[in-house]
């Protein structure tokens, strides 16, 4: 055992938290796929106990009072965890994994968790070792996730029934285990979010956004998205956090980004574009992961503040996004109302998987301008005057409704849709235009006409 | 509008009678015979005062007299123990007895005297409070609890004739009874109150434990199956399925607070007799509060007994038609969830309807995340049937701001969408109006009936005045002779607020 903690050791005197952290993970080093098999072995269930205290105890550690509690527990649940954890890929291998293996993996994990929150709580453990705490709550979360799916795959969705209830169906608790972590991952965000240690360079106040990543994370998995509001509140509402720009680039990146989703699901565009901009900066430019997660948002929420699309460019690097955006970029700018339809209706599956097919679809407006604005410059000019030079000559500004209705009833497909369309409609859709301020002018029912701005009748399109 | 009984007084439902149920008792057999043929309250013979309030005058037999003496005897007082406490308790003893006929069941020349049964009930207060809380004032709950019997007493199973004599009390003891006595409807508060302190805190207190078996059998009679007889006896909350046996088509909901009593519920055949009864009363009458009242307390018999069957998916489906008919969407909400947990299980109904409803629903709450939701489930079979097909019109129509084709699919609503969507008609109306205004300068009368929807000029034009827009109409001499004009663009403030007003304000009765 002694020779199996030997890193640790190492790590451990010199305060290397991120060695202590990559030893106490669940995940083999890349150098070493047979490390957690040999640090099993030199063990068993019954003695586990003994072997790590002796270890510990003669191993030539520098452990005060405190952590000489700590360790160990650490420690021993750490081996079960990894004891549980080989079971459970043993019962993979051989096909018998059942929802049991994966809920012991999880139990084991949640143990080693509680050890390093009670310990930082009641101060056993050293300030550096907030590393290590946050770093085991991240694969909590990956294990409650597992046994929660493999949980579900032997439950009914529904279950009926529970004594009082005027009810008959209640909606079963589907996440359970995902659900318990969220609470363990409250109590070490509010432990590191209200650590009152004045000396900086020792407060547990440097993990409260990564907690607050992960709890996020857990929520948005958890379809519980509404909570992850209280978590942005209470960071808000915390005024002695070190400044933002102070943590990790990591940390930030993962937050601006919820942040921004979070506010892009509540339909603030500004703020979300803020947000989503920030992190999009930040992120590393080898990270396309994380990259095409910010765009996915970034890109509707563009659509909506500034009315502008991705360029072909930039969707090239990301192919999954190519393939959902690709077709209706390229309808909303041709001013293609068919084309439009069908892409979305083509994509409606992926986008509402991501939640943001209903702000997609407002790209339909932007196709509709792009397509009056078309009948505008096809209208041409007015007839010079005396005076005028070709250089300052005006568009003609009145455009019979009977033109844009030819447009509309083209673009909307030849077919049945588009001849459908009544006259009525087709106002309806201009007046929206004018309504929103892609079109500036007035409809005149008298005329049959539609009278455009003579200075900048669809702005910020350069006529 | 909902409160005003449609029907004319005479027919206010025979539910107001309900009170005699809690009782427990069965209904003599003529009384839900009665309760069918409608019996109007006025007519006294039909609408029976509740059998407990005739007064009835006691004579205490000699035993219980000298019971009195001894109680009051100097020789027997205890130094702790006030006399007014031992008085109380009497008094509570005595009349638990009176109104039970039971004072000759009791020896009463060896029956505890009140003030042993007080000390014994401190000492296991105290002990109870020892294990529960330390610091707690003992004797707190040492009155309110019940009526008392001494651990020696004798427990008794009372059969139904003693039920029907113990409800002969006069009224003014009735209703403290009744606050004392656990009843399976469990209707007020006070009581769950005292269930919680009692499970928490004198778990150990054997002489709780006593009072309540007392209790509960007092509550049980003949129509209880033997292998039933002790299972409320422990505080756990079964959820094992009842088997109700209450022949009654109507009875009035109350929220459960414990496990029901068979005979309260009623059995699946007599429930689909209550929907078909409500069903047309619900035609003839809409008295919308007591049919609501009525599909809860079915829904809550079904949900006891574990029904959940094609019959279930009716009530619900019924249930959330009415409400919507009635436009109480909360109520509507609660079957809606139901039903799409019921749809799940394969069990008949009109899965498409009321997923347009759903459809429908969330438009108008503006839930931009459950519509999400409700998109992401949709299944191509789903989005081909024709009221879900019209519902998701409704909502993409709304959301580029069609109103045009919003006002048109408004007029052509499958099944009872239209309910639905007059929740949310006229917030649209302004919405479009404030589009208009800034779209034109003046539209004539009959443009905007026609695109916003309206039954005729008339009614569009009150709907302009109702919002104050009475000074933007004018009559206007065309080809055609004069029409009726708005000058729309000078409304355009004045739209625009009302919009936003309009929109801010989803409120919803029973929403989470």
């Amino acid at each position: 055992m002694q020779a199996a903690l030997e890193p640790f050791r190492l790590a451990h005197a010199q305060q290397q938290a991120f060695t202590v952290a990559e030893f106490l993970s669940p995940i083999p080093p890349p150098n070493n796929p047979a490390r957690l098999y040999e640090f099993h072995r030199a063990s068993n269930f019954q003695t586990v106990e003994q072997d790590i205290r002796n270890a510990l105890r003669y191993g030539g550690y520098r452990l005060n009072q405190k952590e000489s509690v700590a360790w160990p527990g650490i420690l021993v649940s750490y081996w079960k965890a990894i004891h549980s954890l080989l079971r459970a890929e043993e019962a993979r291998n051989q096909g018998t994994l059942g929802a049991r293996d994966l809920v012991e993996v999880y139990d084991a994990w949640k143990e080693l968790t509680n050890h390093f929150l009670r310990h930082t709580s009641n101060g056993a453990l050293p300030p550096w070792t907030l590393v290590c705490m946050y770093r085991t709550a991240n694969y909590l979360r990956i294990f409650a996730a597992q046994a929660d799916a493999q949980l579900a795959k032997s439950k009914e969705s529904v279950t009926f029934d529970s004594g009082l209830q005027d009810d008959i169906a209640t909606p079963a608790p589907r996440s359970e285990k995902l659900e318990e972590t969220a609470r363990i991952f409250n109590r070490i965000f509010a432990l590191c979010l209200n650590d009152r240690n004045p000396d900086m360079s020792q407060s547990r106040k440097w993990g409260t956004y990564y907690m607050a990543n992960l709890q996020f994370k857990t929520y948005f998995k958890l379809k519980n998205v509404s909570l992850s509001k209280n978590i942005v509140r209470s960071i808000n509402a915390q005024s002695d956090l070190p400044s933002f720009e102070a943590f990790p680039a990591a940390h930030r990146v993962t937050y601006n980004y919820y942040v921004g989703v979070l506010a892009f699901l509540q339909e603030d565009y500004n703020k979300a574009e803020e947000h989503l901009t920030e992190a999009w900066n930040l992120c590393l430019p080898e990270s396309l992961g994380n990259q095409e997660r910010i765009l996915t948002y970034l890109i509707p929420t563009r659509l909506i503040t500034a009315q502008t699309i991705p360029t072909p460019l930039l969707l090239s690097s990301y192919p999954r996004l190519q393939k959902i955006f690709g077709p209706l970029v390229t309808c909303i700018k041709r001013g293609d109302l068919h084309g439009f339809d069908t892409a979305l209706a083509a994509a409606e599956d992926a986008l509402v998987r991501r939640r943001i097919y209903l702000t997609l679809e407002r790209g339909r407006d932007l196709t509709l301008r792009n397509l009056l604005r078309k009948v505008f410059l096809a209208a041409g000019y007015e007839e010079l005057k005396e005076g005028q030079t070709e250089r300052d000559r005006i568009r003609k500004s009145r455009i019979p409704l009977s033109w844009f209705a030819a447009a509309l009833r083209m673009s909307s497909g030849a077919g049945g849709e588009g001849l459908n369309l009544e006259d009525e409609e087709i106002e309806c859709l201009i007046a929206n235009q004018i309504y929103k301020g892609m079109m500036k002018g007035y409809i005149s029912r008298e005329h049959s006409m539609v009278v455009l701005n003579k200075k900048g009748a669809f702005p910020g399109t350069g006529v | 509008m909902a409160w005003q009984p449609a029907a004319p007084a005479q027919h206010i439902p025979a539910y107001s009678a309900v009170p005699a149920r809690t009782t427990l008792e069965r209904p003599p057999l003529g009384s839900y015979a009665a309760a069918l043929s409608r019996p109007s309250p006025t007519d006294p013979s039909q609408n029976p005062p509740p059998t407990a309030a005739a007064p009835r005058k006691v004579s205490w037999s000699d035993s219980v007299k000298s019971y009195v003496r001894r109680a009051f005897d100097p020789d027997n007082a205890m130094p702790d123990i006030s006399a007014a406490d031992m008085k109380i308790k009497l008094k509570e003893i005595i009349s638990y007895h009176a109104e039970r006929n039971l004072q000759d069941e009791v020896d009463w020349a060896t029956h505890p005297l009140p003030q042993q049964i007080i000390a014994g009930e401190r000492e296991a207060a105290a002990r109870a409070a020892l294990a529960a809380q330390p610091n707690s004032p003992a004797p707190a709950y040492g009155k309110s609890i019940g009526p008392t019997f001494s651990p020696g007493s004798k427990r008794k199973s009372l059969d139904a004739d003693e039920l029907q004599a113990a409800a002969s009390v006069p009224p003014w003891r009735k209703a403290n009874l009744e606050s004392r006595v656990t009843f399976g409807d469990g209707q007020n508060k006070r009581q769950k109150k005292s269930d919680f302190t009692k499970e928490t805190i004198s778990k150990l207190n054997q002489l709780d434990l006593e009072k309540r078996k007392q209790r509960f059998q007092a509550n049980q009679n003949d129509t209880t199956p033997p292998w039933r007889s002790d299972r409320d006896s422990d505080s756990e909350m079964s959820t094992a399925p009842v088997v109700g046996t209450n022949q009654s088509l109507e009875k009035s909901y109350f929220r459960l607070t414990s496990q029901p009593k068979p005979e309260t519920v009623r059995p699946l055949h007599v429930l689909e007799k209550t929907l078909d009864l409500l069903r047309k009363k619900w035609r003839q009458e809409k008295n919308y509060n007591y049919i609501c009242n009525q599909f809860k307390s079915l829904r809550q018999d079904l949900t006891v007994q574990h029904i959940k069957n094609a019959f279930t998916v009716r009530v619900y489906e019924n249930h959330a038609r009415i409400a919507l008919e009635k436009g109480d969407l909360g109520e509507y909400n609660q079957c809606q969830t139901q039903l799409k947990a019921l749809y799940g299980l394969g069990l008949g109904g009109h899965p498409g309807e009321f997923l347009a409803y759903r459809i429908l629903y969330f438009v108008y709450t503006c839930n931009k995340t459950d519509m999400n939701d409700v998109l992401a489930e949709l299944t191509p079979t789903d989005k081909a049937l024709p009221e879900v097909k019209h519902a998701l019109e409704v909502r993409s129509s709304l959301a580029l701001g069609n109103y045009h084709k919003f006002f048109r699919l408004y007029l052509d609503a499958p099944n009872m969408g239209g309910y639905l969507m007059d929740m949310f008609v006229e917030r649209e109306r302004l919405n479009a109006l404030s589009n208009i205004s800034k779209a034109y300068h003046h539209v004539f009368v009959r443009f905007l009936t026609n695109e916003l929807g309206f039954e005729n000029d008339e009614e569009c034009l009150q709907f302009l005045r109702d919002h104050g827009a009475q000074h933007l109409i004018e009559e206007k001499e065309t080809d055609n002779g004069p029409k009726m004009r708005v000058r729309v663009k000078e409304a355009m403030a004045l739209f625009d607020q009302l919009r936003a007003a309009a929109f801010s304000k989803v409120d919803l009765k029973g929403q989470i």
